[in-house]
């Protein structure tokens, strides 16, 4: 008794102190576009410099794709005043990592330092954006990184070929369709003219996001991010005009053969809105309500109690234009993947058709704000989420106000939004089979 | 004065604006930052638990860290009990039950894990007061159950078997045995006798004298405020009685006169284990301290260091070789360097550990290494504050270690004012390559009278013998009791003789089995099916899927690794070819490569043991014939795996002597498959191997 008291007051308490978490920022444009982001937090000595370029998998012509992400790799190749190779060594022997990352809509670059490392990290990225030395030999080097990095990730990983192939099948004419990595021969077809305007098109400040992050005194960071940044000159504007799809509105199948798996998986697949409609954050919740920990729905009934299912899923891949949410399960010895459709599609139905219980909904909430919270706790982690919410969602404050947002989502909402997306006549099932039948 | 000030100003100016920054060059780092670390707030209650309070309100979390900073516990004949307590404790309260505890924090999206001399917990800001509540209430009252300590101890037991003949656990253990004496905290070796002498009551008992308020430290950071967490501590902590743990005394750890192998002779080992320690005295308030860290950083510390450069990179005698040095303020503590390399190369990599740690005693590190060592070093301690955990650590060093509270602030400043001298010094007075003991546990046979012939100083460094328990011992005697004139083949002979006769054998065209193990409460099927005309086929499923087949057709054959399908080329392929015949002994008859390798005792039984290959060893039974143990070697990742299958449990079908239980061990995994069915001449087609 006492017990249940002190809980339901833990739960009243929750109004009160969630203003806690307030990420602090300051943004503005440099004169040639760049737009500039400092976030100061002097608890520790470190500082991350980061560019979100706007380019992705998706920015690219029939015939050229995979270009963002080669640039991921060319673009630690050397610049008029690092030498080429030394990216790396530079970036250690003063203490530092950095990284890079590429998805459909964007490409992300960062270094995190020992703040009195903030110029040396500003330098690296301006010189990045300034002049990187792009030249035949970096491209044939980078063309054949990326093929070994598509071996290792794709074509040899089991299931790695199901993000490409549910592009494919969901998409007609966006550009969505073709795979982030591009396709080989695209990349072999690329001449060293290609790469070049290519650059010039996307990698220039008025496309891209700085941000520098940490412990870093406000006044002089912006003297140092005018002295290394403002030189670059500015580019042309970008136009986005890419096709739209027509909604679905009949059933489709597909099958796929992995040859590196011997485990068939049942997919389910829908096209949804893109990452910054708000219908998309309802789908986040239904996701995590589906099959995020052992209690949850997919879970608990198909690999727990019925042990039908060797792992199920439900996700929300989320992107700019459109997202792809996705249903899935593995199955145990004879369960066949008709069995394993019928029982997603009843769990997604009582989605639609019923609210879910004010339990669940109290779980999902505690779920949410505990990974809003955990993915602010570093400041790298913070750098990159005001990166893309600037740059993909137009709105920097969503770093605080994001959580209010799958606050407000109500149960009915979870359930109309479940019946606006999730009916059996907009689904693509996606058999991904072995390359062989299994000799049973 | 002034004037001049502008002037200078005006002049700064106009070259700023013809060029801004000279990005020519790369920027130098400024002065190392000042580390701002937030000084926690700190108040005691009065049975003693001191408490600090680490105020950032950036995220709405909290984490609680209760620490309890006894002097080393000697356990005695009860070794194991601190390790129980600590899995005992956390488990519900006397208030609240296990379940209900563990389901009530799930639902909270927190965590709370207990040892036996400490808790951590996490969770969101608001749910803080319930988390305190129940830290408190399961450290305060302990939800002991005989159910679950049963549970706990055969857990522990169960532990201590895998580690029985593995060769890393068993070589750290006499390395701290060795290195502090067996009666003391850190030398004493927990063993299932020493866990079997403890009840439930020893549990209690441990609790109620070691987890005490007395040297105890709850730290609390993240969003809450100090007010808060006075009220709160008060509110919960206050009724955990006032005690003082009992104090002991053991005997103070002391180095060699003379530097000396300690040797554990380990049978089945494949590598050996080789470390170098002597006994420090290193505490975090000493003055070289961060010296001694720097030099122990260049000399062994990841892929950067002397070591790994040397004995990986150069030698290509291990995967990896490490150096540690420790600080203790209770106890002196010890300095290792060593690592895990191939029989054959032990003594070499012996002398190169010797010669490096030497090296850095005798000469000034390179002004290099130096720099770009303090660089990763700073870099490292700098990136890490930004976890919590550390910063909590630093606090609790700070305090426990009686360190100047400007420690961590001036750290990097420190770091960067070391020089080449300071750490020649640290090396000299930390790693000492005279008065070392060598402990090396591997197999004896194959690398003893190469660590007989190791040379220091002019002299022939002494071998000394000891127990997988630490225990002096004789020299092993590896003379062989094989009769004069016997050959591989005619233990071959008598082999096939054993189980049926040559003839009996030869009239098995096809071989079918079936047998089934135990794997983490999860089923795993085995089937092999052979011919005699080179076809092989082996499937392992777990949960009736297949985790791993191999198919062997004459000269072509794949085999499928979770999914992952790959043609057989090359020398796999000759290996399960080599593997394929029904009784591979008719082969061995009048092969003339193979030999016999003197006796060895497998388990109680004595048997000849017989070299097929480098990678292949079968042993067979003195007594009765009968094939006893296989030892197959397997390079992976630059590590030598070893697999044994022992065959125990013969059983005739057809008149032929069958193993109906096989025991496949590898590193610390261990597979018992019982044979649930032997076919001879029947249910095998062609169908199998396609």
């Amino acid at each position: 008794m006492k017990k249940l008291l002190l809980r339901s007051s833990a739960i009243l308490l929750c109004g009160i102190t969630t203003f806690a978490q307030e990420v602090n920022y300051e943004e503005y444009d440099l004169d040639n576009g760049l737009h500039v982001i400092l976030h100061q937090d002097r608890t520790t000595p470190i500082v991350t410099t980061s560019v979100m370029y706007h380019v992705g998998g998706k920015d690219r012509t029939e015939g050229r794709t995979g270009f963002a992400h080669l640039f991921e790799h060319l673009l630690f190749e050397g610049t008029k005043n690092i030498e080429k190779g030394k990216w790396f060594e530079i970036v250690s022997s003063n203490g530092g990592t950095n990284n890079a990352n590429t998805t459909q809509d964007r490409t992300y670059y960062y270094e995190v330092f020992p703040s009195n490392n903030l110029k040396l990290g500003l330098w690296l990225e301006s010189e990045r954006m300034l002049h990187p030395i792009i030249d035949q030999s970096g491209i044939d080097t980078q063309k054949e990184v990326v093929k070994e990095e598509k071996r290792l990730s794709y074509d040899n990983s089991p299931y790695g070929q199901f993000l490409p192939v549910l592009g494919k099948n969901l998409f007609d004419v966006h550009p969505y369709k073709d795979p982030n990595i591009g396709y080989m021969k695209d990349l072999d077809a690329a001449t060293l003219d290609d790469v070049l305007v290519y650059n010039q098109k996307y990698y220039v400040p008025n496309n891209a996001v700085l941000v520098v992050a940490g412990d870093i005194d406000l006044t002089e960071t912006k003297k140092l991010v005018k002295d290394y940044f403002g030189p670059i000159p500015k580019g042309n504007t970008i136009t986005r005009n890419y096709p739209k799809e027509t909604p679905i509105t009949t059933q489709k199948k597909a099958t796929f053969n992995d040859p590196n798996i011997q485990i068939p998986a049942a997919m389910v697949a829908y096209r949804t809105p893109g990452f910054t409609e708000r219908d998309a954050y309802v789908l986040d919740v239904i996701s995590t309500y589906l099959s995020d920990g052992p209690s949850s729905k997919l879970y608990k009934k198909m690999v727990d109690d019925q042990k039908q299912a060797l792992q199920v899923g439900a996700f929300n891949i989320s992107q700019e234009d459109y997202g792809m949410y996705v249903v899935f399960g593995l199955p145990v010895g004879e369960t066949t993947l008709e069995v394993l459709y019928t029982e997603m599609e009843e769990e997604i139905e009582k989605v639609r058709t019923t609210l879910i219980s004010e339990k669940d909904y109290q779980k999902i909430q505690n779920k949410f704000e505990n990974q809003f919270v955990n993915s602010n706790s570093s400041v790298e982690g913070i750098a990159n989420s005001l990166a893309r919410y600037y740059l993909l969602y137009g709105d920097t404050s969503l770093i605080n106000k994001e959580i209010e947002v799958y606050r407000s989502i109500t149960r009915e909402e979870i359930k109309n939004v479940a019946s606006k997306y999730l009916n059996t006549n907009q689904r693509l099932l996606l058999e991904y089979l072995p390359e062989e039948n299994p000799a049973n | 004065m002034k004037r001049i000030t502008i002037l200078i100003a005006a002049f700064f100016i106009s070259i700023a604006a013809q060029a801004q920054v000279d990005r020519t060059v790369m920027p130098k780092p400024g002065p190392a930052p000042e580390i701002n670390l937030k000084t926690p707030t700190s108040f005691k209650l009065n049975n003693g638990l001191k408490v600090m309070v680490v105020e950032n309100h950036k995220l709405p979390r909290v984490s609680i860290q209760l620490t309890i900073d006894n002097p080393p516990i000697l356990e005695g004949n009860k070794a194991g009990v601190s390790s129980l307590t600590g899995s005992l404790l956390g488990n519900g309260s006397t208030n609240i039950p296990k379940d209900e505890f563990n389901e009530e924090i799930d639902f909270l999206g927190a965590r709370l894990n207990f040892g036996s001399q400490g808790a951590y917990a996490s969770s969101l800001s608001k749910y803080f007061p319930r988390m305190m509540e129940l830290m408190a209430d399961a450290a305060i009252n302990p939800n002991f159950t005989q159910e679950e300590f049963e549970k706990e101890k055969n857990k522990l037991i169960t532990g201590l078997k895998t580690e029985e003949k593995d060769v890393s656990a068993i070589a750290n253990r006499v390395q701290l045995a060795l290195a502090y004496g067996k009666d003391h905290p850190y030398g004493e070796i927990t063993s299932e006798e020493t866990v079997q002498n403890i009840s439930l009551t020893d549990v209690e008992a441990f609790y109620r004298d070691y987890f005490v308020p007395a040297n105890a430290y709850l730290i609390i950071i993240g969003d809450i405020t100090i007010d808060q967490v006075k009220q709160l501590t008060e509110e919960y902590f206050t009724s955990w009685t006032k005690a003082v743990p009992p104090s002991f005394s053991y005997s103070q750890p002391i180095n060699v006169p003379n530097t000396q192998i300690n040797f554990v002779d380990l049978p089945n080992a494949v590598q050996s284990e080789i470390t170098v320690q002597n006994i420090v005295n290193l505490k975090m308030k000493d003055s070289d301290y961060l010296a001694a860290l720097v030099a122990n950083q260049i000399l062994g510390g990841g892929a950067e260091g002397r070591l790994f450069l040397n004995l990986r990179e150069d030698k290509g005698y291990t995967y990896s070789s490490s150096s540690a040095i420790r600080n203790n303020k209770f106890v002196p503590t010890r300095f290792t360097a060593g690592a895990s390399v191939r029989n054959m190369v032990t003594d070499s990599a012996i002398v190169e550990l010797l010669k490096e740690i030497k090296r850095i005693t005798v000469e000034p590190v390179s002004e290099k290494e130096l720099k770009n060592t303090k660089a990763k070093y700073a870099g490292r301690f700098v990136l890490a504050l930004e976890n919590p955990q550390t910063v909590a650590q630093y606090a609790l060093n700070i305090e426990t270690e009686d360190l100047p509270k400007d420690f961590y602030k001036t750290y990097l400043e420190r770091l960067d004012n070391i020089s080449r001298e300071e750490v020649q010094m640290a090396a000299q007075k930390f790693f000492n390559v005279d008065n070392a003991r060598i402990v090396v546990a591997g197999k004896g046979s194959e690398i003893l009278s190469n660590l007989e012939q190791i040379d220091l100083n002019g002299k022939k460094i002494p071998v000394l013998h000891y127990t997988k328990n630490a225990e002096r011992t004789e020299a092993p005697n590896y003379e062989s009791s094989v009769p004069e004139n016997l050959t591989a083949n005619e233990v071959i002979s008598s082999y096939i003789t054993a189980i049926g006769g040559k003839e009996k054998l030869e009239d098995v065209d096809t071989f079918l089995m079936t047998a089934a193990a135990e794997m983490q409460g999860m089923q795993l099927d085995l089937e092999i099916k052979k011919t005699v005309a080179n076809q092989f086929m082996q499937d392992v499923k777990m949960m009736g899927n297949s985790v791993s087949k191999q198919v062997l057709d004459g000269d072509t054959g794949y085999m499928v690794n979770q999914g992952q399908r790959m043609e057989l080329s090359g020398e796999e392929l000759l290996k399960i070819k080599a593997e394929s015949a029904p009784f591979v002994e008719l082969q061995y008859l009048t092969n003339s490569d193979i030999s016999l390798d003197g006796a060895e005792m497998v388990g109680d039984k004595s048997a000849f043991k017989v070299k097929v290959s480098d990678d292949k060893t079968i042993f067979y039974d003195v007594e009765t014939g009968l094939k006893l143990q296989e030892v197959n070697i397997a390079e992976m990742q630059g590590q030598q795996i070893q697999s044994t299958f022992t065959y125990e449990d013969y059983r005739e079908v057809n008149g032929i002597l069958f193993p109906f239980k096989l025991t496949q061990t590898m590193g610390p995994q261990s597979f018992e498959f019982i044979v649930s069915e032997i076919k001879v001449n029947e249910g095998v087609s062609e169908e199998d191997f396609k």
